[in-house]
């Protein structure tokens, strides 16, 4: 007979700030319902003010784990995001968010936690040790992320190119990358307005990459970096539907 | 005796009504102070390493915030004690569901914080039959909710986890909360704490100075028999001192029932804290959380409560009923 598997939380022993700005933060039932209620506002207001229209949703995998990328011009990129997975497999879907913006201080930390769920990326240490973390947690909690492989918001809405920070996680893993086009958001709030404006935005999901056979090294994120960035842009390339 | 339940719930004015109660208060003071004085006394005179006296402050600093969380709500008034007991008893779940990794079983759990509220409103209500059958209950609907989610794989972890769970932290603190449904509930309630606590001083005390022979060196290695047997004659004696005052006049003032009652929260105490290790050993963890500075999770403080209570409860039920001069279903009615 197998023993029982008891796993305890990977927080476990953390004092709460360090377990809210921790990349092995686990949700519980608080930032479940703090997060429901969070997406269902979201939900609600990206269908009211920004007439949230999805093409290709029939695309997006079924299970996790799974890497949801983007183009990145806005903060409302990651809402728009993660509004497209269900429900049940969201509380395991952790956006991956600036360390030094959505958990430079406690207060933030709190919120980025228990409305976004989002996990920090320091973005000045982004090396080897940080994303190997956030690689183990994808393989071993079969988890999803969504992230911007540019690796900040774009100022002028054109694409930059990509960072080999997602081939880092993914490189040698059966783990989806699903590429997505996001358009409009940069108009509704583009990084130098201080609040959103009402606008329409349309997102495009594409057909699921997996870099199974790319080797774990800078060969090989670099060409996972330039595979993606290439289908983002042909999504966007797209006549308006 | 009044049956006024807002006097109960409510009324701070009664706080010190009965003379154990200033007894018991002015005793847990004095023992602070007096801690505080021997480490300093200890400490002057060169006999504590500077890591042990570091480590005591500490201790003793965390007891100095415990101990006014405690006594206050009992003081306070019943609907303060009661909602003392619930956030003891989330607290304590949350530090079980999160080192057992039941707290992913989202369903399972939620269930478990539902019942502890449900716990909690039968206390409020003084609703004895609600308080009983929420038990049963419970089970039925933790066992039918683990199976909805169409996952066999598990089902028997899942479901076993959240029982005991609810068990320990829903229905068994549930009853040190139950007590509050009698107006003489502060003088009772203070000294489960009192003797309680003490007993875990003891059994260290006594363990520390006699202590040889291991009592369970694969569950708890730092336990003794002497540690045990010192600590069952201490707390005896201190039940026969204390429960004398908080029991005169009633039929629970004789000498076996005290000593009953004494040997019921030494050996419960103890066991609380064994079953605690047991469980602490078995998932591979050292403390529950880092929540008590010296003492590690609310749990590993409070372990030796949960055996405690139910059995005093109904011994004390038994012999001479607990708020049975008091209105009852105070919201619901009936």
């Amino acid at each position: 007979m197998d023993p029982w598997q008891l796993r305890p939380a990977r927080d476990l022993g953390m004092s709460q700030g360090e377990r809210l700005a921790s990349t092995a933060r686990e949700p519980g039932l608080i930032e479940g319902i703090g997060q429901r209620a969070w997406a269902l506002a979201m939900r609600c207001y990206l269908r009211i003010c920004h007439r949230l229209a999805v093409h290709g949703r029939e695309r997006l995998p079924t299970q996790l784990p799974f890497v949801l990328i983007g183009n990145h011009t806005s903060h409302l990129d990651a809402l728009v995001l993660s509004s497209l997975v269900p429900w049940r497999l969201r509380r395991w879907l952790f956006p991956i968010a600036a360390g030094d913006v959505f958990f430079e201080t406690p207060a933030r930390s709190a919120l980025s936690a228990l409305l976004l769920n989002a996990l920090p990326m320091r973005r000045k240490q982004a090396g080897r040790h940080a994303l190997d973390e956030l690689r183990a947690r994808l393989l071993q909690d079969a988890c999803g992320f969504v992230l911007f492989p540019e690796g900040t918001r774009s100022a002028t809405g054109e694409l930059q190119p990509f960072k080999a920070g997602l081939g880092m996680l993914v490189a040698g893993t059966g783990v989806p990358v699903v590429p997505c086009h996001l358009e409009g958001a940069f108009t509704a709030w583009p990084r130098h307005a201080r609040l959103p404006r009402p606008g329409r935005i349309v997102v495009r999901v594409g057909t699921p990459l997996v870099f199974a056979a790319e080797p774990n090294t800078r060969l090989g994120w670099e060409r996972i970096a330039d595979v993606t960035a290439d289908a983002v842009r042909r999504l966007g390339a797209v006549p308006p539907a | 005796m009044t049956d006024d339940p807002g006097e109960r719930l409510f009324g701070w004015q009664h706080a010190f009504d009965h003379r154990a109660t200033i007894w018991m208060v002015t005793g847990v003071v004095g023992a602070l102070a007096g801690a505080a004085l021997l480490i300093q006394v200890l400490a002057a005179t060169g006999r504590l390493s500077a890591a042990t006296r570091t480590e005591l402050w500490r201790r003793l600093g965390s007891w100095c915030v415990m101990a006014p969380l405690f006594l206050g709500p009992v003081l306070l008034g019943a609907a303060w004690t009661i909602g003392a007991v619930t956030l003891l008893s989330l607290l304590c779940y949350r530090e079980f569901a999160r080192a057992t990794g039941l707290f992913r079983e989202r369903e399972v759990s939620g269930l478990v914080v539902l019942g502890i509220l449900a716990i909690t409103f039968a206390c409020i209500d003084h609703w004895y039959d609600l308080f009983m059958a929420l038990t049963p209950l419970s089970v039925v609907m933790i066992a039918a909710i683990a199976v909805a989610a169409d996952q066999p794989r598990g089902y028997i972890q899942r479901t076993a986890l959240g029982v005991f769970a609810f068990m320990f932290f829903g229905t068994c603190l549930g009853h040190l909360g139950y007590f509050a449904n009698d107006t003489g509930y502060r003088p009772v309630v203070l000294l489960i704490l009192v003797t309680v606590e003490l007993n875990d001083v003891f059994a260290y005390t006594c363990g520390r100075l006699f202590g040889r022979r291991k009592l369970a060196p694969a569950t708890s290695p730092n336990k003794t028999w002497a540690g045990a047997i010192g600590a069952m004659i201490l707390t005896t004696l201190l039940m026969l001192a204390l429960g004398a005052l908080v029991f005169e006049g009633t039929e629970i003032n004789r000498i076996e029932h005290l000593v009953a009652l004494g040997l019921i929260v030494s050996v419960g105490g103890q066991l609380g804290d064994l079953m605690l290790s047991a469980i602490k050993r078995d998932l591979g963890l050292k403390d529950f959380a880092a929540t008590i500075p010296g003492h590690g999770g609310l749990l590993d403080r409070f372990d030796s409560l949960i055996l405690v209570a139910p059995a005093v409860f109904h011994y004390i039920g038994y012999l001479k009923g607990i708020g049975l001069d008091d209105a009852r279903r105070i919201l619901t009615g009936g």
